[in-house]
């Protein structure tokens, strides 16, 4: 159940790529009510008090970039495959509450006035009976063909340019998730804050458990038996993508559908030898960034070449580079940083051209 | 806050596939040694000598390199054991051992050392130390010298100098399946054309070399000795002479795959195979030299950086979004 209760501490946080995040403390109250001022607009449908009361449900869905009259969105894609390995949490909430889909579908119409709304699926699951009528993509199984880049071009022909936002293509995502919680945000006229999350233990069993947003992540692990001692990882996202938590009082948020707890034994060195050219990462790169000439240039710390020359801005995120990595070179790890160094780059050479 | 275990952080992916750098090498290894023994089995204890002192002094260049440059000791990558056996490999048995250190200081140091170790070199390692050899004293490489004190129940003349000294007729003294087994004058490890396309099918099959540069550069020796063949039968020799003699193939499965000269895309790795195979036969049949694997190879490294920019267009590049 959602708590409400009184906030005791405000501290900044750094995110784990450098990005800065406000941490609240709560100390909880279980005998003050929650408010209820979106019980009055949940009978009528609407972008804008949706964005202003349901911002935060399960699946994090973008409604304030929907609400924003400027807003390039002409097709919204309703994901139900998940982005990373090991997460199976959009599949099963998908295959839980597809017969909620239809309603989800008319809501979303309703709510953004968008007529172009397309269900991405696993392969297996468009054989349920339940999506007739309903414009689906199917994905395969294998790994990269789950991210959204990939699906927009291998299914619709459609190429996000580097720089670009998802916006800039006219195409929204929105996870299974997200639009299962606003159905059911508005079936109770009041905001859902429950959410699905994989929880896989050492051994590689998951456990799904339903927490409430917010939730310390050592009270689920507690609740299963599952102990993380010293110099294990806490990874929060998946194996390819996520993230690793530094504590165990990280808050489930609407987004988090795995968290993994890695072995110390199992955690994989990293090496700063030099790339040797294998050509591991070039075959298996799904945006074709020339990943062995880029890492030279980001391990020199030369973002606007590798962006230039390397395409360093293609690239999609999936880790997979790193993943086959002959010399254990940290890749993924290179690119993310030089993104936000070049972003860094650029924004002070504007701001010293406005100055100028 | 209370007291907290401390967690391993650090950045996705949080999985390898578990390869790595020694693996590779130890496999290299590996798959080279059916053609070693091959060679130790046809020559002799020479021919382990020469293997052992390349080896170990190749490792021990790099050792001393790594220590005068105040750099970590690299020798567990097995990167110097390497280079040390295929340049043994290179060699005639009784090649003295003067110049088997001579040669893997080249290869070592020189040949990639200099550049900041595993991953810099330009050229294949084991062929720019060979190669100085060559040029520098050539009679070690003339195997009817080198090796005349061998009692062979074979033909004993080294199948491309008899080749280049006596035309193509000369080839009707070789018998094919003695020159696939290893019935052959020549260097320790080349000589032994089934044993090297083993260890190669292995490397392709775990993926240690790229196929598409052993492939093409095989084929690029038979389009390009065929053509040859089919203008002047009388003065050129059969494609298949030219692919189990000399080093061809221990080139294309060796030598011409060293990953950091070599490239990775698709286009420029057939194209650099194939250059390979061309230069090679090109050398062979209107060059000076009778066996043309090492300066064709040197030539295909040196143009890798250039071809290697032939490469598909990255995702969403050229693409204007609205």
């Amino acid at each position: 159940m959602p708590v409400s209760g009184t906030i005791t501490n405000i501290s900044p946080v750094t995110g784990n790529t450098g990005e800065a995040v406000t941490c609240l403390t709560l100390e909880t109250n279980t005998n003050q009510e929650g408010d209820n001022e979106f019980a009055g607009y949940a009978d009528t449908p609407d972008i804008a008090s949706a964005a202003e009361y349901l911002q935060g449900i399960p699946g994090n869905p973008p409604l304030k970039l929907l609400a924003d009259p400027g807003c390039r969105v002409t097709k919204i894609i309703i994901n139900a495959v998940d982005a990373d390995l090991v997460s199976t949490t959009q599949q099963f909430v998908m295959t839980r509450f597809r017969d909620n889909i239809g309603k989800g579908v008319d809501l979303l119409k309703r709510l953004t006035g968008i007529q172009d709304i397309m269900i991405a699926l696993p392969e297996s699951m468009s054989k349920l009976g339940a999506f007739g009528g309903m414009n689906l993509i199917k994905i395969s199984c294998d790994y990269t063909d789950s991210l959204p880049e990939i699906i927009i071009q291998k299914h619709l022909g459609i190429f996000k340019a580097p720089r670009k936002s998802f916006e800039d293509t006219g195409i929204c995502f929105l996870s299974a998730e997200a639009v299962f919680a606003l159905v059911d945000s508005y079936d109770r006229k009041e905001p859902v804050y429950e959410k699905f999350i994989g929880v896989t233990d050492k051994n590689g069993n998951t456990t799904r458990v339903k927490a409430t947003i917010g939730t310390p992540i050592h009270r689920i692990l507690t609740q299963l038996g599952i102990e993380a001692v010293e110099k294990d990882r806490v990874i929060i996202g998946g194996p390819l993508r996520g993230i690793s938590a530094y504590t165990l009082y990280h808050p489930v948020l609407p987004d988090m559908d795995t968290i993994i707890i890695q072995a110390s034994s199992e955690i994989p060195v990293i090496s700063d030898y030099p790339c040797i050219n294998c050509g591991n990462c070039i075959r298996i790169c799904p945006a074709n960034v020339p990943v062995n000439l880029l890492v030279r240039y980001l391990e020199a710390n030369l973002y606007q070449d590798a962006a230039d020359s390397c395409d360093m801005l293609s690239c999609i995120e999936c880790g997979l580079c790193s993943y086959v990595c002959r010399a254990n070179i940290p890749i993924f790890q290179y690119i993310r940083l030089g993104k936000r160094e070049l972003i860094k780059l650029e924004s002070e050479i504007e701001t010293e051209a406005e100055n100028a | 806050m209370h007291k907290q275990n401390k967690f391993t952080v650090s950045h996705a992916p949080f999985w390898h596939d578990g390869s790595s750098i020694k693996c590779m090498n130890l496999n290299i290894m590996a798959a080279a040694l059916p053609a070693v023994l091959f060679g130790i089995f046809q020559f002799g204890m020479p021919a382990l000598g020469v293997i052992c002192l390349s080896i170990s002094t190749a490792m021990a260049w790099e050792a001393l390199f790594n220590f005068i440059s105040k750099r970590p000791i690299t020798l567990n990558d097995y990167n110097a054991g390497v280079i040390g056996m295929l340049l043994g490999m290179m060699f005639p048995a009784t090649i003295p051992w003067w110049a088997v250190i001579i040669g893997t200081f080249v290869a070592v140091v020189v040949g990639q050392q200099v550049f900041g170790g595993i991953g810099g070199n330009p050229f294949s390692p084991a062929v720019i130390g060979a190669t100085i050899l060559m040029v520098s004293w050539h009679t070690f490489f003339d195997f009817d010298a080198t090796l005349l004190s061998y009692d062979f129940n074979f033909t004993a003349l080294a199948p491309l100098a008899a080749l280049k000294h006596q035309g193509v007729s000369a080839t009707g003294l070789f018998n094919l399946s003695d020159l696939v087994i290893g019935k052959e004058v020549g260097a320790i490890g080349a000589v032994s054309g089934i044993g090297i396309i083993l260890g190669g099918i292995y490397l392709i099959l775990r993926g240690f070399i790229r196929w598409e540069i052993s492939v093409s550069y095989i084929a690029g020796i038979l389009v390009t000795a065929g053509l040859f063949n089919m203008v002047d039968p009388g003065k050129y020799a059969e494609p298949m002479f030219h692919l189990f003699t000399g080093y061809t193939l221990l080139g294309a499965f060796f030598l011409a795959t060293d990953s950091s000269s070599s490239p990775v895309h698709t286009i420029p790795m057939f194209i650099y195979g194939a250059m390979g195979g061309l230069m090679t036969i090109l050398i062979r049949n209107i060059g000076a030299y009778p066996d043309g694997t090492f300066f064709a190879i040197l030539l295909i490294n040196l143009i890798n950086p250039l071809i290697d920019n032939i490469r598909p267009k990255a995702l969403g590049k050229g693409v204007n979004n609205a």
